[in-house]
């Protein structure tokens, strides 16, 4: 996503970028970076627990996948891994009158078609999956999100207790999409992607996007939410960044354009505050090393933990990349 | 109103006073007149004018190089005396008030290290606590990074005085933050300090003639600021005849050009230095996809100076710098644009209303901006923010006897602080932050008096009534505010109260309290100031910081061989210290002020200073203990964590040796406590992915930091009475390439679906060993 806001984050990361070419410049005069194993801080473990709710087209049932914070490692094995996840939790999700237990379902325990049916519900490449993935999910699909109403999450694990809460907001759709010539030099086979929102003006609007690109798992670029401070009640124009793949480089030529003959999916969702700061924190937290950085401590809305109780309001939009 | 009245009234009664006492004694009369240097008449600051044998009867040359010493008729030998240069013994018959101007000559001993701790005699005698004096010759000869000769860096090598980072231009005083120095050419003070990103200070030392470092007890003249005072006086210019001096490094030339304009009534000074690294690469970067891409810096000072009659002269001076960087990559059509820089310009007009009372007003214009461009395509945008000063000061040094020293005098500053101002445009759209600029007025009223109570006992009273007033126009929470409408006032007096006890003629003790008030802050989110960095004022949403600081001395002096030695502890109390909450983003579309906590500072230790003079092997060994210590509520529940910039111990060791007459040498060794840093407390994972999670705060510390830099400078026709003349200085920072960390960088390598967890951590330092070459030229 490419407004303003990111625009100067991206204009900061670009300066920050340039000054750490310089930097890289004088660096390369001698090998001068040395790898060391930091210390064990010997904190306790933090719960981590990310929840979401959506409402929308292919939306998820309520589900918290329910983990722990390890200190720094350089290697963790599998069986460790697995570790981090909690078993054994009672998570509620309650509105109003309406209560419902989340079931803690492991991928590995399920019978193959059903586990093949959940990975692709949750995104997973089961020929990828090495661990045991284990989520805790409203499995009947009972809750069924509402706009406006505010859902409360409560987690009891180990004589612990977790609560959070979020609202689902109004939804504000994409107005249009459409292909424009790559900036600069035009390449037949790189696009980018405009779209425009018509802010709905006086309230307070979040939002979030993701894209899936011939059928991949939904990703999103380097910054992914944006707030309506800067373009209140506007009916704004701007460009969709095509995030890099999982692994893929930087590379100037191509970043953020699409190649045509892709098929593209856009996610387009309706996020509240709370859910906000936690991806634009997190985010900023993710670019955020070297000289010229403070530590940015990741926004949560999780009492008694860390990470994101957080819901969605989304649209899918389908298009095919070409001129 | 009230109160102003109130003050002025006592203020002109005690002055009555003082006269009147003087007039009811015997006949005293006054001698007054200005110290200068015989080559190039530059006025010498703080030269000693005494009775011979009697030190006790003396006075200083104030910053213009006026003096006045009032003493009972009869005869005497005058003595007039600078360090570094020959003294001048005038034998007078004081009959009647008598006007002598006196030139001084350089002696042999004008290439010496020297740092001045409050001028060789004064040292000892005087009530000034924590100031140091550092003549620029001195610093020409300290190695520096790349060959750039630098005065805030050498002042970084000063007991009390840390810097930043490596190589950074950044300094903390006894614990305070980076703002908390109130940094002064020629009267204007200076926002940013730094080019590239701080790595070499805007001061071009071609063009200063004398910097004050003022660290501890501060006298009631200045304000503004809870930490330090770094006065930075510029030259005048040789008003014999045109001289012009420079040098070729590898970083950046400099050339110097000064002169008459009238034989010994004006002269001028110019001076400018500039990179020009990636200007020699243009034509490369031209026939690539990155041309219009190009970093340079340049700066500008300029003065000069007319002397109307024996009672009046005139100054203007001014200084302009830029930090330019553009960057453009034609391939995807990003241009990116990003100057910066400060404009100061500066009148002064001394007039001498009597042999016992000099006056001198200034005018001041000081702006600092900022910019931050980028377009691509449909889309374009600019972040601006900025300071602009207009400023008005009349200041009085008042000699009524030799017991007393006054200064009096006001001052008053209106400000405009543009915050980050954001406008863009998207195809047809435009957007904006529609922040606004916010305006105060910060003002003061100053009195102090330097009292000789007896040969041995010496104090200095003074007060300082400080206030800012927030005004319009201003719009906050729906009630909106006219221009110069008065939207919210601070202000308070500050003691300033000191005193000296001489236990014997080399050694005295020195006592000190002085509280301080600061209305403008600069917060910094990083670990080290950036320019995109902002000040910001007091307001509805800010309070002023307060400091108050307690310092204990010891001196003494050991003239054979020009020793000198100092003890000094402090204890500093700071409150409405500011920083930014946990979860800051700068790129929040929030003014920075909604992103502000408060808490307070503490900060403690004591310096021990040794320096050498005279001789071939002259220098200094500094050691300083400090710990400077935070506490905000909203920061980890109000735990206490040390300042970022907390250095428990520093130590520098400088010399200079001249070798031979073509050879001279230069050292210098640091060593400090690593800095402290907030670790990596866990990670762990948001969709799939390992985030960090960072703390407590500035928990852990980096390795200790230590460093050597030599260098030798050659003069092939030393002594030469040639027209030309030059030298080759060869510079090494690091020399035996310790790899001192500069930042740490965490490489997460996640996925929770394939299994894959692997985290390794980087220790990044930054510059290995870095010889350079510089050549310098005089020509006159």
């Amino acid at each position: 996503m490419n407004t303003p806001i990111q625009y100067i984050d991206r204009g900061r990361t670009l300066q920050k970028t340039w000054f750490l070419g310089w930097l890289t410049l004088l660096l390369a005069l001698s090998a001068c970076e040395v790898e060391f194993t930091p210390k064990d801080i010997n904190l306790d473990p933090e719960y981590v627990v990310e929840g979401y709710l959506e409402l929308g087209e292919q939306a998820l049932p309520a589900y918290v996948i329910l983990t722990q914070s390890k200190p720094f490692f350089s290697t963790l094995p599998i069986d460790e891994l697995e570790n981090l996840f909690v078993h054994n939790a009672e998570i509620t999700v309650s509105e109003g009158a309406q209560k419902i237990n989340l079931t803690e379902l492991c991928l590995n325990d399920l019978p193959p078609q059903v586990k093949q049916l959940a990975a692709d519900r949750l995104g997973l490449n089961l020929d990828s999956l090495k661990i045991n993935f284990c989520v805790y999910i409203d499995l009947n699909g009972i809750l069924k999100a509402k706009e406006g109403k505010t859902y409360q999450l409560d987690i009891k694990h180990g004589g612990q207790s977790l609560h959070a809460q979020t609202t689902i907001p109004e939804y504000v759709p994409l107005d249009s999409l459409w292909w424009r010539d790559a900036p600069g030099t035009p390449v037949d086979t790189l696009l980018q992607l405009m779209t425009k929102i018509k802010d709905p003006p006086g309230t307070k609007n979040f939002y979030r996007y993701s894209c899936s690109i011939n059928g991949s798992a939904f990703m999103t670029p380097f910054s992914s939410v944006n707030d309506d401070v800067l373009i209140d009640g506007k009916d704004f124009e701007f460009r969709l960044i095509k995030p890099n793949f999982p692994g893929e480089d930087f590379d100037q030529s191509n970043f953020g354009l699409f190649h045509t003959g892709d098929s593209v999916t856009i996610k387009w969702s309706s996020i509240d505050e709370a859910h906000f700061n936690f991806w634009n924190t997190l985010e900023f937290n993710k670019g955020n090393q070297g000289p010229f950085s403070s530590y940015t401590t990741i926004d949560s809305n999780i009492e008694g933990g860390l990470g994101i109780w957080g819901s969605y309001n989304s649209r899918i939009y389908k298009l095919k990349v070409e001129k | 109103m009230h109160n102003i009245e109130h003050r002025s009234g006592l203020l002109i009664v005690y002055l009555l006073a003082a006269g009147i006492l003087c007039y009811g004694q015997q006949s005293t009369f006054t001698i007054s007149g200005f110290i200068k240097d015989s080559l190039n008449g530059e006025t010498l600051l703080g030269a000693n004018v005494y009775v011979l044998n009697k030190p006790g009867q003396g006075a200083s040359a104030n910053d213009f190089g006026f003096y006045s010493l009032t003493l009972p008729a009869g005869e005497y030998k005058i003595v007039y005396s600078y360090l570094g240069f020959q003294e001048h013994v005038e034998n007078i018959n004081l009959t009647s008030n008598r006007k002598i101007n006196i030139q001084l000559n350089g002696g042999v001993l004008l290439d010496e290290l020297v740092v001045e701790e409050n001028k060789s005699l004064d040292q000892v005698t005087s009530t000034n606590l924590g100031r140091i004096d550092l003549a620029t010759e001195s610093i020409k000869k300290l190695p520096a990074l790349l060959g750039e000769v630098d005065v805030l860096k050498a002042l970084q090598l000063l007991p009390g005085v840390s810097s930043a980072d490596e190589g950074g231009a950044g300094f903390y005083v006894r614990g305070g933050g980076a703002d908390q120095n109130l940094l002064l050419l020629d009267g204007a003070p200076v926002y940013n300090s730094g080019h590239l990103l701080g790595f070499f200070s805007i001061f071009n030392s071609d063009a200063i003639k004398n910097t004050t470092l003022i660290k501890g007890g501060m006298p009631a003249y200045y304000g503004g600021r809870l930490s330090s005072v770094v006065d930075i006086q510029m030259k005048e210019g040789n008003d014999k005849h045109l001289a012009a001096e420079g040098g070729i490094g590898l970083i950046a030339s400099r050339l110097t050009l000064q002169g008459p304009i009238q034989g010994e009534k004006s002269s001028f000074i110019l001076s400018g230095r500039r990179t020009y690294v990636l200007d020699l690469a243009q034509p490369f970067i031209a026939k690539s996809d990155f041309a219009g891409t190009n970093y340079y810096f340049y700066d500008i000072n300029a003065k000069i100076n007319h002397q109307f009659s024996d009672k009046d002269r005139i100054y203007l001076s001014g200084y302009f710098g830029r930090d330019i960087l553009s960057y453009n990559s034609s391939e995807r059509g990003f241009k990116l644009n990003m100057p910066y820089g400060n404009n100061t310009a500066t009148f002064r007009w001394n007039h001498i209303i009597n042999d016992k009372l000099f006056m001198n007003t200034t005018a001041v214009y000081n702006g600092y901006d900022f910019k931050l461009k980028g377009e691509q395509d449909l889309f374009s945008f600019q972040l601006n923010n900025g300071v602009r000063d207009y400023q008005l000061k009349l200041d009085l040094d008042y000699y009524p006897s030799p017991g007393h020293f006054i200064r009096f005098g006001a001052n008053a500053i209106h400000h405009r602080f543009t915050p980050n101002i954001l406008q863009g445009r998207s195809g047809e759209v435009s957007f904006t932050n529609d922040y606004k600029p916010k305006y105060g007025i910060e003002s003061a009223i100053y009195f102090q008096d330097e009292i000789k109570l007896s040969s041995r006992w010496t104090v200095n009273l003074g007060a300082r009534w400080a206030r800012f007033d927030q005004i319009g126009p201003f719009e906050f929470e729906n009630k909106s505010y006219k221009k110069w409408q008065k939207v919210k006032t601070f202000s308070g007096v500050e003691p300033r109260l000191f005193t000296t006890f001489l236990i014997n003629p080399k050694t005295s003790i020195k006592l000190g309290f002085n509280q301080n008030q600061q209305f403008i802050h600069l917060v910094t989110n990083s670990a080290s100031t950036l320019p995109t960095d902002v000040w910001v004022p007091s307001s509805l949403m800010v309070r002023p910081q307060r400091g108050y600081q307690w310092s204990l001395g010891w001196y003494k002096s050991l003239r054979e061989g020009g020793w000198n030695v100092s003890v000094e502890g402090f204890y500093k109390d700071m409150r409405n210290q500011i920083d930014y909450r946990e979860t800051y983003t700068s790129n929040q579309s929030v003014e920075i002020e909604e992103a502000f906590v408060f808490g307070k500072g503490q900060a403690y230790g004591t310096e021990l200073f040794i320096q050498k003079s005279k001789g071939n092997l002259t220098g200094w060994f500094g050691y300083t203990f400090t710990r400077s210590w935070r506490w905000f509520k909203d920061i980890e529940q109000g735990r206490r964590f040390p300042a970022s910039f907390d250095k428990p111990h520093d130590l520098e060791l400088v010399s200079n040796f001249k070798a031979s007459k073509k050879w001279e040498l230069g050292g210098t060794f640091v060593y400090g406590t690593g800095k402290p840093f907030t670790p990596l407390r866990s990670v762990y994972f948001i969709n799939q992915e390992l985030v960090t999670r960072y703390g407590p705060r500035n928990s852990a510390r980096y390795q200790d930091y230590h460093r050597m830099d030599l260098a030798a400078t050659y003069t092939a026709r030393p002594g030469s009475k040639k027209i030309f003349t030059s030298s080759w200085t060869f510079s090494v920072y690091n020399v035996y390439n310790r790899k001192n960390p500069f930042f740490i960088n965490y490489d997460l390598d996640s996925d929770l679906v394939t299994g894959k967890a692997e985290g390794t951590a980087y220790k990044v330092s930054l510059f290995p060993m870095i010889p350079s070459i510089t050549w310098n030229f005089k020509w006159k």
